[in-house]
Order: structure tokens, then C-alpha cells, then sequence
């Protein structure tokens, strides 16, 4: 009987043993965090406790991706692995929404905005070594339209696409849309090499293949992808300029304070799913900064002006209700002050915008008195949302209490994320929490989208508003090229916007990045959220 | 006994019909829109059911159901809508870490809680029998997502002794591919590198899961060993002068074991299913982390793909244990 009191001794004996033999072989002894950037260290990343190789970027990023196919993904947060592999016609500059030159070195379009010809930079190759032509240009828009998913309806406008020398390509429009140039700057604009051709599988042109692989020829390519794990990006040995960070990894963690932890041990060099209210615990950081920057993402509330509740269609009382919130408290409570209030529904840093336009304020007494002009009392409102947002929640809170103030009663009602977009487009709802970012550069992004009559529902004109004026004026500044003109266009159909207040235009979230300080180089671009100028960074 | 495995085995046929049946509807019948998903949330209606017409979303839904079916019965699980990928290339990917993350655990529970149990059962009313109630009620009521971020910031934050999740270390070459249970693969290819890598990134997490199993495992073989001690042939055999190990190994534990194996097998099934927060916590690559993916993305063949696997899952592990039952007790056999 005494020896068999051993046994569980034995064992947790045995599993200690073992534990610290694999600890003392594999994991270097723990030292404090020295600073990094001048580690002699192996080359596998990653090791327990150790900083990574100064030519090595771990990025912390909380799910795995879909597909990577540059014709199918709509995912952006998919496109941070694809981006830096593929290269576009043009590049968005620095950190403005500009576009520059890309893999064209220069562009004309014709004066009715129906030819768009591009001469292409000579000297740039896949990461196989086939040099990037008009053809390329031509098998990538090709075969975006004949895949017909989502990006096909970015580019459905595009009627042909013409080859008039191995450097030269025309596409012809069918209509004349004048963001074209800068939907060529997104992801989904990034040149496949015409030799995934090869890796066609029952006529899939190539999605089975390059739902995995990258074949681009940006300056690094996809080296490994170990499936919920992590992606390891390597050089394109081929592009003209090598980057200095060698090994790019994305690696796959879900857990909020596993990345934290991670970060801190200097296992990883930048967390993407560290969430805003953890953020505060690296203000004494010797070795982390929280890299801040506004962006063009934005929180709003739509209401439903037309297959909602029937006061709804009254816009005194949807003044009202943008009368009634405190718009400083909420970005406060709910985003830990990292947001901006919106000015209209064109953010902040997108061309168009109107530093003068109407800001709707705090005032109860105005709202209350908007409500009895409207003869509106007892008002009784549903408010969706889903758990997409983790701040939803709070930020529904908050809006019924600002509104009980002006004697509003608002219900919540969260449902499954997939639910609620079948909610939306179908209108059922009375108000609704959304977020909108832009995938081009152009205030067409807001204001085509947003008021458009056509586009009622989930694809974009979500408070099922519509005013002919505005349709007349958004149509108009969408279909001529002069900039100037269609800002003013914009604008003075902004003004009327703002006035009958379809949505209730809540703020611009601020971009946030926990980085460890030794990582160098990185700008931030609104326009490429969550996507990293890989090849200009070091460490 | 071959006749048994036939008759379970057949039984199998109508429950996975049942599951493929239920699971198939039920997703049909909540509402959201896959080809939505896909699209990204602008694209205008023609896109929308160009792609739905792709996914076959755009016939009824016992059409859909009868040509999954007829593709599952040659061995086709669909393509996900998701990753793009046929379903049964995404399960071969994940299922394994899953399998070894559970059998793990499994092997923790049963080789720490059986003698725990035994233990308690023995020394009954004393401190070790109050120590082991306390343990297996700690293990019981301390959720996975707490024990497993207090093992991180303890193992990996304050020791330094193992890593904080993952299956590898970053970058490090994975064994050749045999079964997908790294541990396995790794002493079959005699890869000691890929052995100490990967037995040093489950402990962790394997123990986080073993957890609250171990509990149960606890308690159980207890109970039924204290049972077991009362009954009149134990003390004809001590009579006899039988004591000590063989006592208690040959003639008491045996018995003691059978409702053991009920509980311990169905907790085999709940190690499988129920690995999703272990998984997010420790980022390991498992099916559990693949399906929530799966189905905030409303990825149909995916979610039927996983349901089918745990399905069968748990059917062959009732198998098992029956099997089980015949070998230890004879009386069944009849």
C-alpha cells in the first residue's frame, strides 16, 4: 500500500522532470529584456522570452485569413499578408491618398473619361523571375472579370482592356467613373502573373492555387503558410530594391493578452488585437510606443427614414435625436477618447471634406423642443447592433441613456453579426450601429454610397434615404473628372445631409498600434488600415 | 463481438443521416447571407447572385441538401466558402492538432486522476482525500480561459519555462507528415528536435484542458472505489490474505473501472468538442478555432464538415467503451 502512495508522486515527478528538461533544452535561459535591434541571436524567430532578430518583424494578428486571391478576397484584413507581394499600376503615397507612380510610370485619360492608358515602368518581375508586362496587365483585369466575385464589381465598369505594346495598356470604360484611378491603388488591383495559369484546376483559373500562394511581384513573396498558425513572408529576390527586414512573420494569436504578453517579452514586435482599454498599460513602457493616427473609419448610426418607425421620416426628429448625444462623452466612454467627432458624412482627411460644415452638438433643451415641434412624445426606438464591434455594446448603452434624457426610449437589440446584415438590407431596424471605411480614395466612397436612392440597403445607402436633389448633385460629381467641381458638388450636397440628418454622424476612430520602439520606418496610411509599408521598415 | 461493431457501425448510417439532416436546415433556416459574406458588403445585386448562383445558394434548400449528400457519399464534403478549400483538405489540416491537443489531455486526466481517485478512495477521510476534493473541485469550477491565462503568466511570463502558445516555435520545421499529431510523427521519424519542440508547446495548453476532466475522472473512480471496497468479495479476499496492490489493482479496480470508462470516454468527446477555448488562448492551430471562424462567416460546408467529424467522433468513442465494458466484465459478453 505505501508504494502505491508513489505513484501520483512519481508521476508529477516525471512530468517536472520532463517539463524542465524541455524548457532548459529548447528556450534559452530567460534574460531581461535587453534592447533589440542588436541581438546576435539564431535565425528562428520566436524563441520564449528573447527579442527577434533585427532582420526579422513579428507581427501579432488575431485570426487566420480566407482566401488570398487578390480577384476573390473582400477581406481587408486578408490583404495585410497580400499587399506588400503584388504591386499595383499605382501606389497610394506616403501617408497621403494620393497615388503615385507604380508599376505605370505615367498615365493619361481621355478628356471623356472613357480611356485610361498607362505606360509601364520596364525592370519589375514576378518573384519567379517573368517580367511584369501590358499582357500581365491585361491576364489580371481579364480574369478579375471573368472570376465575377467580389472585386468584379469594383471593375465591372471596365469594358476592355487593350494591349497596345509590351509597356503599354489602354482599358476602356463603359461609363465615365472617376475614382477609377484610385480603386487601381487597392489590393484587389494587384498584377497576377499570367503563369497561375499553370495551376489551373478544373477551369478555376487559378483560385485554388492562389487562394494560398502569392504570384505578384511585389517586394516580398508568400514563403509559408502554416494554417492557423502563421504566414512567413521572404523577399522577392527579383525586386530592384531588397528590403532589410528578411523575414516577415503574421503570426496567428487570438488571445487579446497573449498578444499583450507576447509584446512585452519582445517575442513579438507589433499586436494588432490588443484591444483600446489594455492599451494604457504600456504607457510606462521603456520598450513599447502606441503609434497613433486618425484614420478614415467611422462609426455611425443609420436611421431608417423610410421603412422605419414612422417619426423617423420627420427630420426634426432625427435632429433631435443628433442633438441629444454628447458626442465628447461618447468618444470618451467608448473609445477611451481615440476618436475624432465626424464633421458630415465625409471624414476627416478625405479630400471633400468641409471644415465648415454644420456640427451637430450637445443640447438637450434644442432636441426636447425639436421633438415637441414634431408633436412627438413618448417615441419608443429599436436600436440593432451585433457583436462585430466589441464597443457596440458600450456605445448602445450610452446612446439610450443620452436619448432617455430627451424622453426617447430606446430597445436594443443585438443579434449574430450575419443577422443583422440581413436586418439592415432588408431595413429592418428603426436605427442601427454601423462602421464604413473607404476602399478608394474618393468621397464617392461617403456620398454615393451613403445617399445614393439607387443603393439602398447593405450596399451602402443604409437609412433608406432619399432626396432627389441629392441624388441629382451625387450622380453629377460622380460622372466629371475636374476635381474641383465635384468637391463643390459634394459639399453643397453635404450641407443638405448634415441638415436632414439621415444618420446620426458619431466619429473617426483613431488608428491604434502597440510597436515595439526598435521597430523603424512604418507609415501609416488611412487608406491601407491595417496593411504595412513592409519594404521601407527595419529594425 | 463482431456482430456488436456491425450493429453499432450500422447504426452510424442513421446518425450521421440525423446530424446531416439537422445541422444542413438549421443553418439554412437562420438568417444571413453567405454570398453577402463574400462579396464584401457594396457589391450590387448582380454580383450578388452571380456568386450565390456559384455557391448553388440560389436553388431550394432540399435541392442543396440532396446534392451535398450525393457529393458526401463519395467522399466529397464541398468546397469552403471561406478559405476557398474543400472542406475534407481544411479538416486533414486541423483535425490532427485538435486529435493530439485531446488525446493529450485525455492521457493527463487518466494518469493523474485514476490514482488521485484510488487514493482518495483508500485514504479515506483524511488529508489526502480533502486534498484531492479540493483539487478536483478546483478543477470542476475554474473556467478554461482563466486557468489557461494563469498557466501562461505564470510558466511563460514569471518562469520563462514554456511558451505561450502555438504548436512549434515560429519558424521551426513541423516533422514529417504522417498521422498530423506532431508528437507522433516526430517519434515515428526519430525527429528528437520536433519531439522536444512539440511536447514542450502541448504541456500547456494539454494540461489547461485536462483540467476540469481530471476532476471528474477524480471523483469518479473514488465513488466507485469506495464501492467497490464495501462489497462482501473484497473482504472474503482479504480474508483470504490477499492485501496491498494486488488487492486493490487486480480484485478492486477492475470493477471500480467500468462506470469509470462511461465517463471517461464521453469526457474524450467533450475534450474534442469543447478544445475551442483552449485553442484561442494557447493559439493552437485546432478545428475548434477553424469552425468559430467558420460560422461568423456563415461557411455552410465548413460547419457540416465539423459537425459530421464530431459526430462520428462520438459515435466511435461509445463504441469504444462498449468494447471496453465486454473485455473488462465477461458477464456482458453474453
Amino acid at each position: 500500500m505505501r508504494r502505491l502512495l508513489h505513484l501520483p508522486f512519481s508521476i508529477l515527478l516525471v512530468l517536472a522532470l520532463v517539463l524542465s528538461a524541455c524548457s532548459s533544452s529548447t528556450s534559452p535561459p530567460q534574460t531581461d529584456s535587453k534592447p533589440s535591434g542588436q541581438e546576435e541571436q539564431p535565425a528562428q524567430a520566436g524563441q520564449s522570452g528573447g527579442a527577434t532578430p533585427s532582420d526579422t518583424l513579428v507581427v501579432a494578428i488575431s485570426s487566420d485569413q480566407g482566401t488570398l486571391d487578390p480577384a476573390v478576397s473582400m477581406d481587408n484584413s486578408a490583404w495585410k499578408i497580400t499587399y506588400p507581394t503584388y504591386q499595383r499600376l499605382v501606389e497610394y503615397d506616403g501617408a497621403s491618398t494620393e497615388v503615385k507612380p507604380g508599376l505605370a510610370k505615367e498615365w493619361q485619360v481621355s478628356p471623356d473619361g472613357l480611356e485610361w492608358t498607362f505606360t509601364l515602368n520596364e525592370g519589375f518581375k514576378f518573384a519567379d523571375g517573368t517580367p511584369v508586362t501590358a499582357d500581365a496587365v491585361k491576364f489580371t483585369f481579364d480574369r478579375t472579370l471573368a472570376i465575377k466575385k467580389g472585386p468584379y464589381d469594383v471593375y465591372s465598369v471596365i469594358k476592355e482592356v487593350k494591349v497596345n505594346s509590351p509597356t503599354s495598356v489602354t482599358f476602356v470604360l463603359s461609363k465615365n467613373f472617376p475614382p477609377f484611378l484610385s480603386t487601381l491603388a487597392a489590393n484587389y488591383g494587384g498584377i497576377v502573373n499570367p503563369k497561375v495559369k499553370e495551376h489551373e484546376k478544373d477551369g478555376d483559373l487559378g483560385q485554388n492555387y492562389l487562394a494560398n500562394n502569392t504570384m505578384g511581384s511585389g517586394p516580398y513573396q508568400l514563403e509559408e503558410w502554416i494554417k492557423g498558425q502563421y504566414f512567413k513572408l521572404t523577399p522577392n529576390p527579383h525586386y530592384p530594391e531588397q528590403p532589410a527586414l528578411k523575414t516577415v512573420f503574421f503570426k496567428i494569436i487570438s488571445d487579446p493578452t497573449a498578444q499583450r504578453l507576447q509584446l512585452e517579452q519582445g517575442e513579438v514586435d507589433i499586436a494588432e488585437g490588443i484591444p483600446v482599454e489594455q492599451l494604457n498599460a504600456f504607457d510606462n513602457s521603456p520598450n513599447i510606443e502606441v503609434l497613433q493616427n486618425p484614420s478614415l473609419f467611422v462609426d455611425y448610426v443609420y436611421i431608417n427614414t423610410s421603412k422605419g418607425h414612422e417619426a423617423l421620416r420627420d427630420k426634426r426628429v432625427r435632429q433631435a435625436l443628433s442633438y441629444a448625444i454628447d458626442y465628447n462623452a461618447l468618444a470618451e466612454t467608448v473609445q477611451q477618447g481615440y476618436a475624432t467627432q465626424m464633421r458630415g458624412p465625409i471624414p476627416k482627411g478625405m479630400w471633400g471634406h468641409d471644415e465648415s460644415a454644420h456640427q451637430y452638438s450637445y443640447n438637450v433643451e434644442k432636441a426636447k423642443a425639436l421633438l415637441a415641434e414634431a408633436g412627438v412624445s413618448n417615441l419608443e426606438l429599436t436600436l440593432l447592433y451585433s457583436d462585430n464591434k466589441p464597443w457596440w455594446e458600450t456605445e448602445a448603452l450610452t446612446l439610450q441613456a443620452f436619448f432617455a434624457d430627451i424622453g426617447v426610449k430606446l430597445n436594443l437589440n443585438k443579434v449574430a453579426y450575419a443577422t443583422s446584415r440581413e436586418m439592415m438590407d432588408k431595413g429592418d431596424f428603426d436605427l442601427c450601429l454601423g462602421v464604413w471605411s473607404p476602399d478608394f480614395a474618393d468621397p464617392f466612397m461617403f456620398m454615393n454610397y451613403w445617399f445614393d436612392s439607387n443603393n439602398f440597403g447593405l450596399s451602402g445607402n443604409r437609412a433608406f434615404y432619399k432626396n432627389d436633389k441629392v441624388d441629382e448633385l451625387v450622380r453629377k460629381a460622380a460622372s466629371i473628372n475636374d476635381q474641383a467641381e465635384r468637391t463643390k458638388l459634394y459639399q453643397e450636397a453635404q450641407r443638405i445631409v448634415i441638415e436632414e440628418a439621415p444618420y446620426l454622424y458619431l466619429y473617426q476612430k483613431d488608428s491604434l498600434l502597440p510597436v515595439n520602439k526598435a521597430v523603424k520606418g512604418y507609415v501609416y496610411n488611412p487608406m491601407l488600415e491595417g496593411i504595412y509599408n513592409l519594404a521601407e521598415m527595419s529594425k | 463481438m463482431k456482430q456488436l461493431i456491425a450493429k453499432r457501425l450500422s447504426l452510424l448510417v442513421f446518425v450521421l443521416f440525423g446530424v446531416t439532416l439537422m445541422t444542413f436546415f438549421m443553418s439554412h433556416v437562420i438568417p444571413g447571407d453567405p454570398a453577402r459574406m463574400m462579396v464584401g458588403q457594396r457589391a450590387d445585386e448582380e454580383t450578388l447572385q452571380e456568386v450565390r448562383r456559384q455557391l448553388g445558394l440560389d436553388q431550394p434548400v432540399w435541392v442543396q441538401y440532396f446534392s451535398y449528400m450525393k457529393g458526401l457519399l463519395t467522399g466529397d464534403l464541398g468546397i469552403s466558402i471561406r478559405t476557398q478549400q474543400p472542406v475534407i483538405d481544411d479538416l486533414v489540416t486541423f483535425f490532427p492538432a485538435t486529435l493530439e491537443l485531446a488525446l493529450f489531455a485525455f492521457l493527463l486526466a487518466i494518469l493523474i486522476g485514476i490514482p488521485i481517485g484510488i487514493l482518495s478512495a483508500v485514504k479515506k477521510d483524511t488529508a489526502w482525500d480533502h486534498g484531492g476534493r479540493l483539487f478536483s473541485i478546483a478543477g470542476v469550477s475554474t473556467p478554461v480561459f482563466w486557468s489557461g491565462l494563469v498557466g501562461i503568466l505564470i510558466f511563460y511570463k514569471l518562469l520563462g519555462w514554456l511558451p505561450s502558445g502555438g504548436r512549434l516555435e515560429l519558424g521551426a520545421a513541423a516533422p514529417q507528415h504522417i498521422t498530423g499529431l506532431y508528437l507522433l510523427d516526430s517519434l515515428l521519424t526519430l525527429d528528437w528536435d520536433a519531439f522536444r519542440n512539440s511536447l514542450w508547446h502541448l504541456i500547456l495548453p494539454a494540461l489547461t484542458l485536462s483540467f476540469a476532466q481530471l476532476a471528474i475522472v477524480t471523483r469518479q473512480v473514488r465513488a466507485s472505489m469506495l464501492e467497490v471496497l464495501g462489497q462482501e468479495y473484497i473482504r472474503t479476499a482479504m480474508a483470504n490474505g490477499i492485501k496491498g496492490p494486488l488487492l486493490l489493482f487486480r480484485y478492486a479496480l477492475r470493477n471500480a473501472l467500468i462506470p469509470t470508462i462511461t465517463v471517461v470516454g464521453l469526457s474524450f468527446g467533450s475534450l474534442l468538442g469543447g478544445a475551442v477555448v483552449t485553442e484561442t488562448i494557447f493559439g493552437w492551430p485546432g478545428m475548434g478555432k477553424y469552425v468559430v471562424d467558420s460560422i461568423a462567416y456563415l461557411d455552410f460546408p465548413a460547419i457540416m464538415g465539423f459537425t459530421l467529424v464530431i459526430a462520428v467522433g462520438y459515435v466511435l468513442i461509445n463504441l469504444l467503451v462498449d468494447l471496453t465494458y465486454y473485455l473488462l466484465n465477461p458477464q456482458i459478453r453474453e
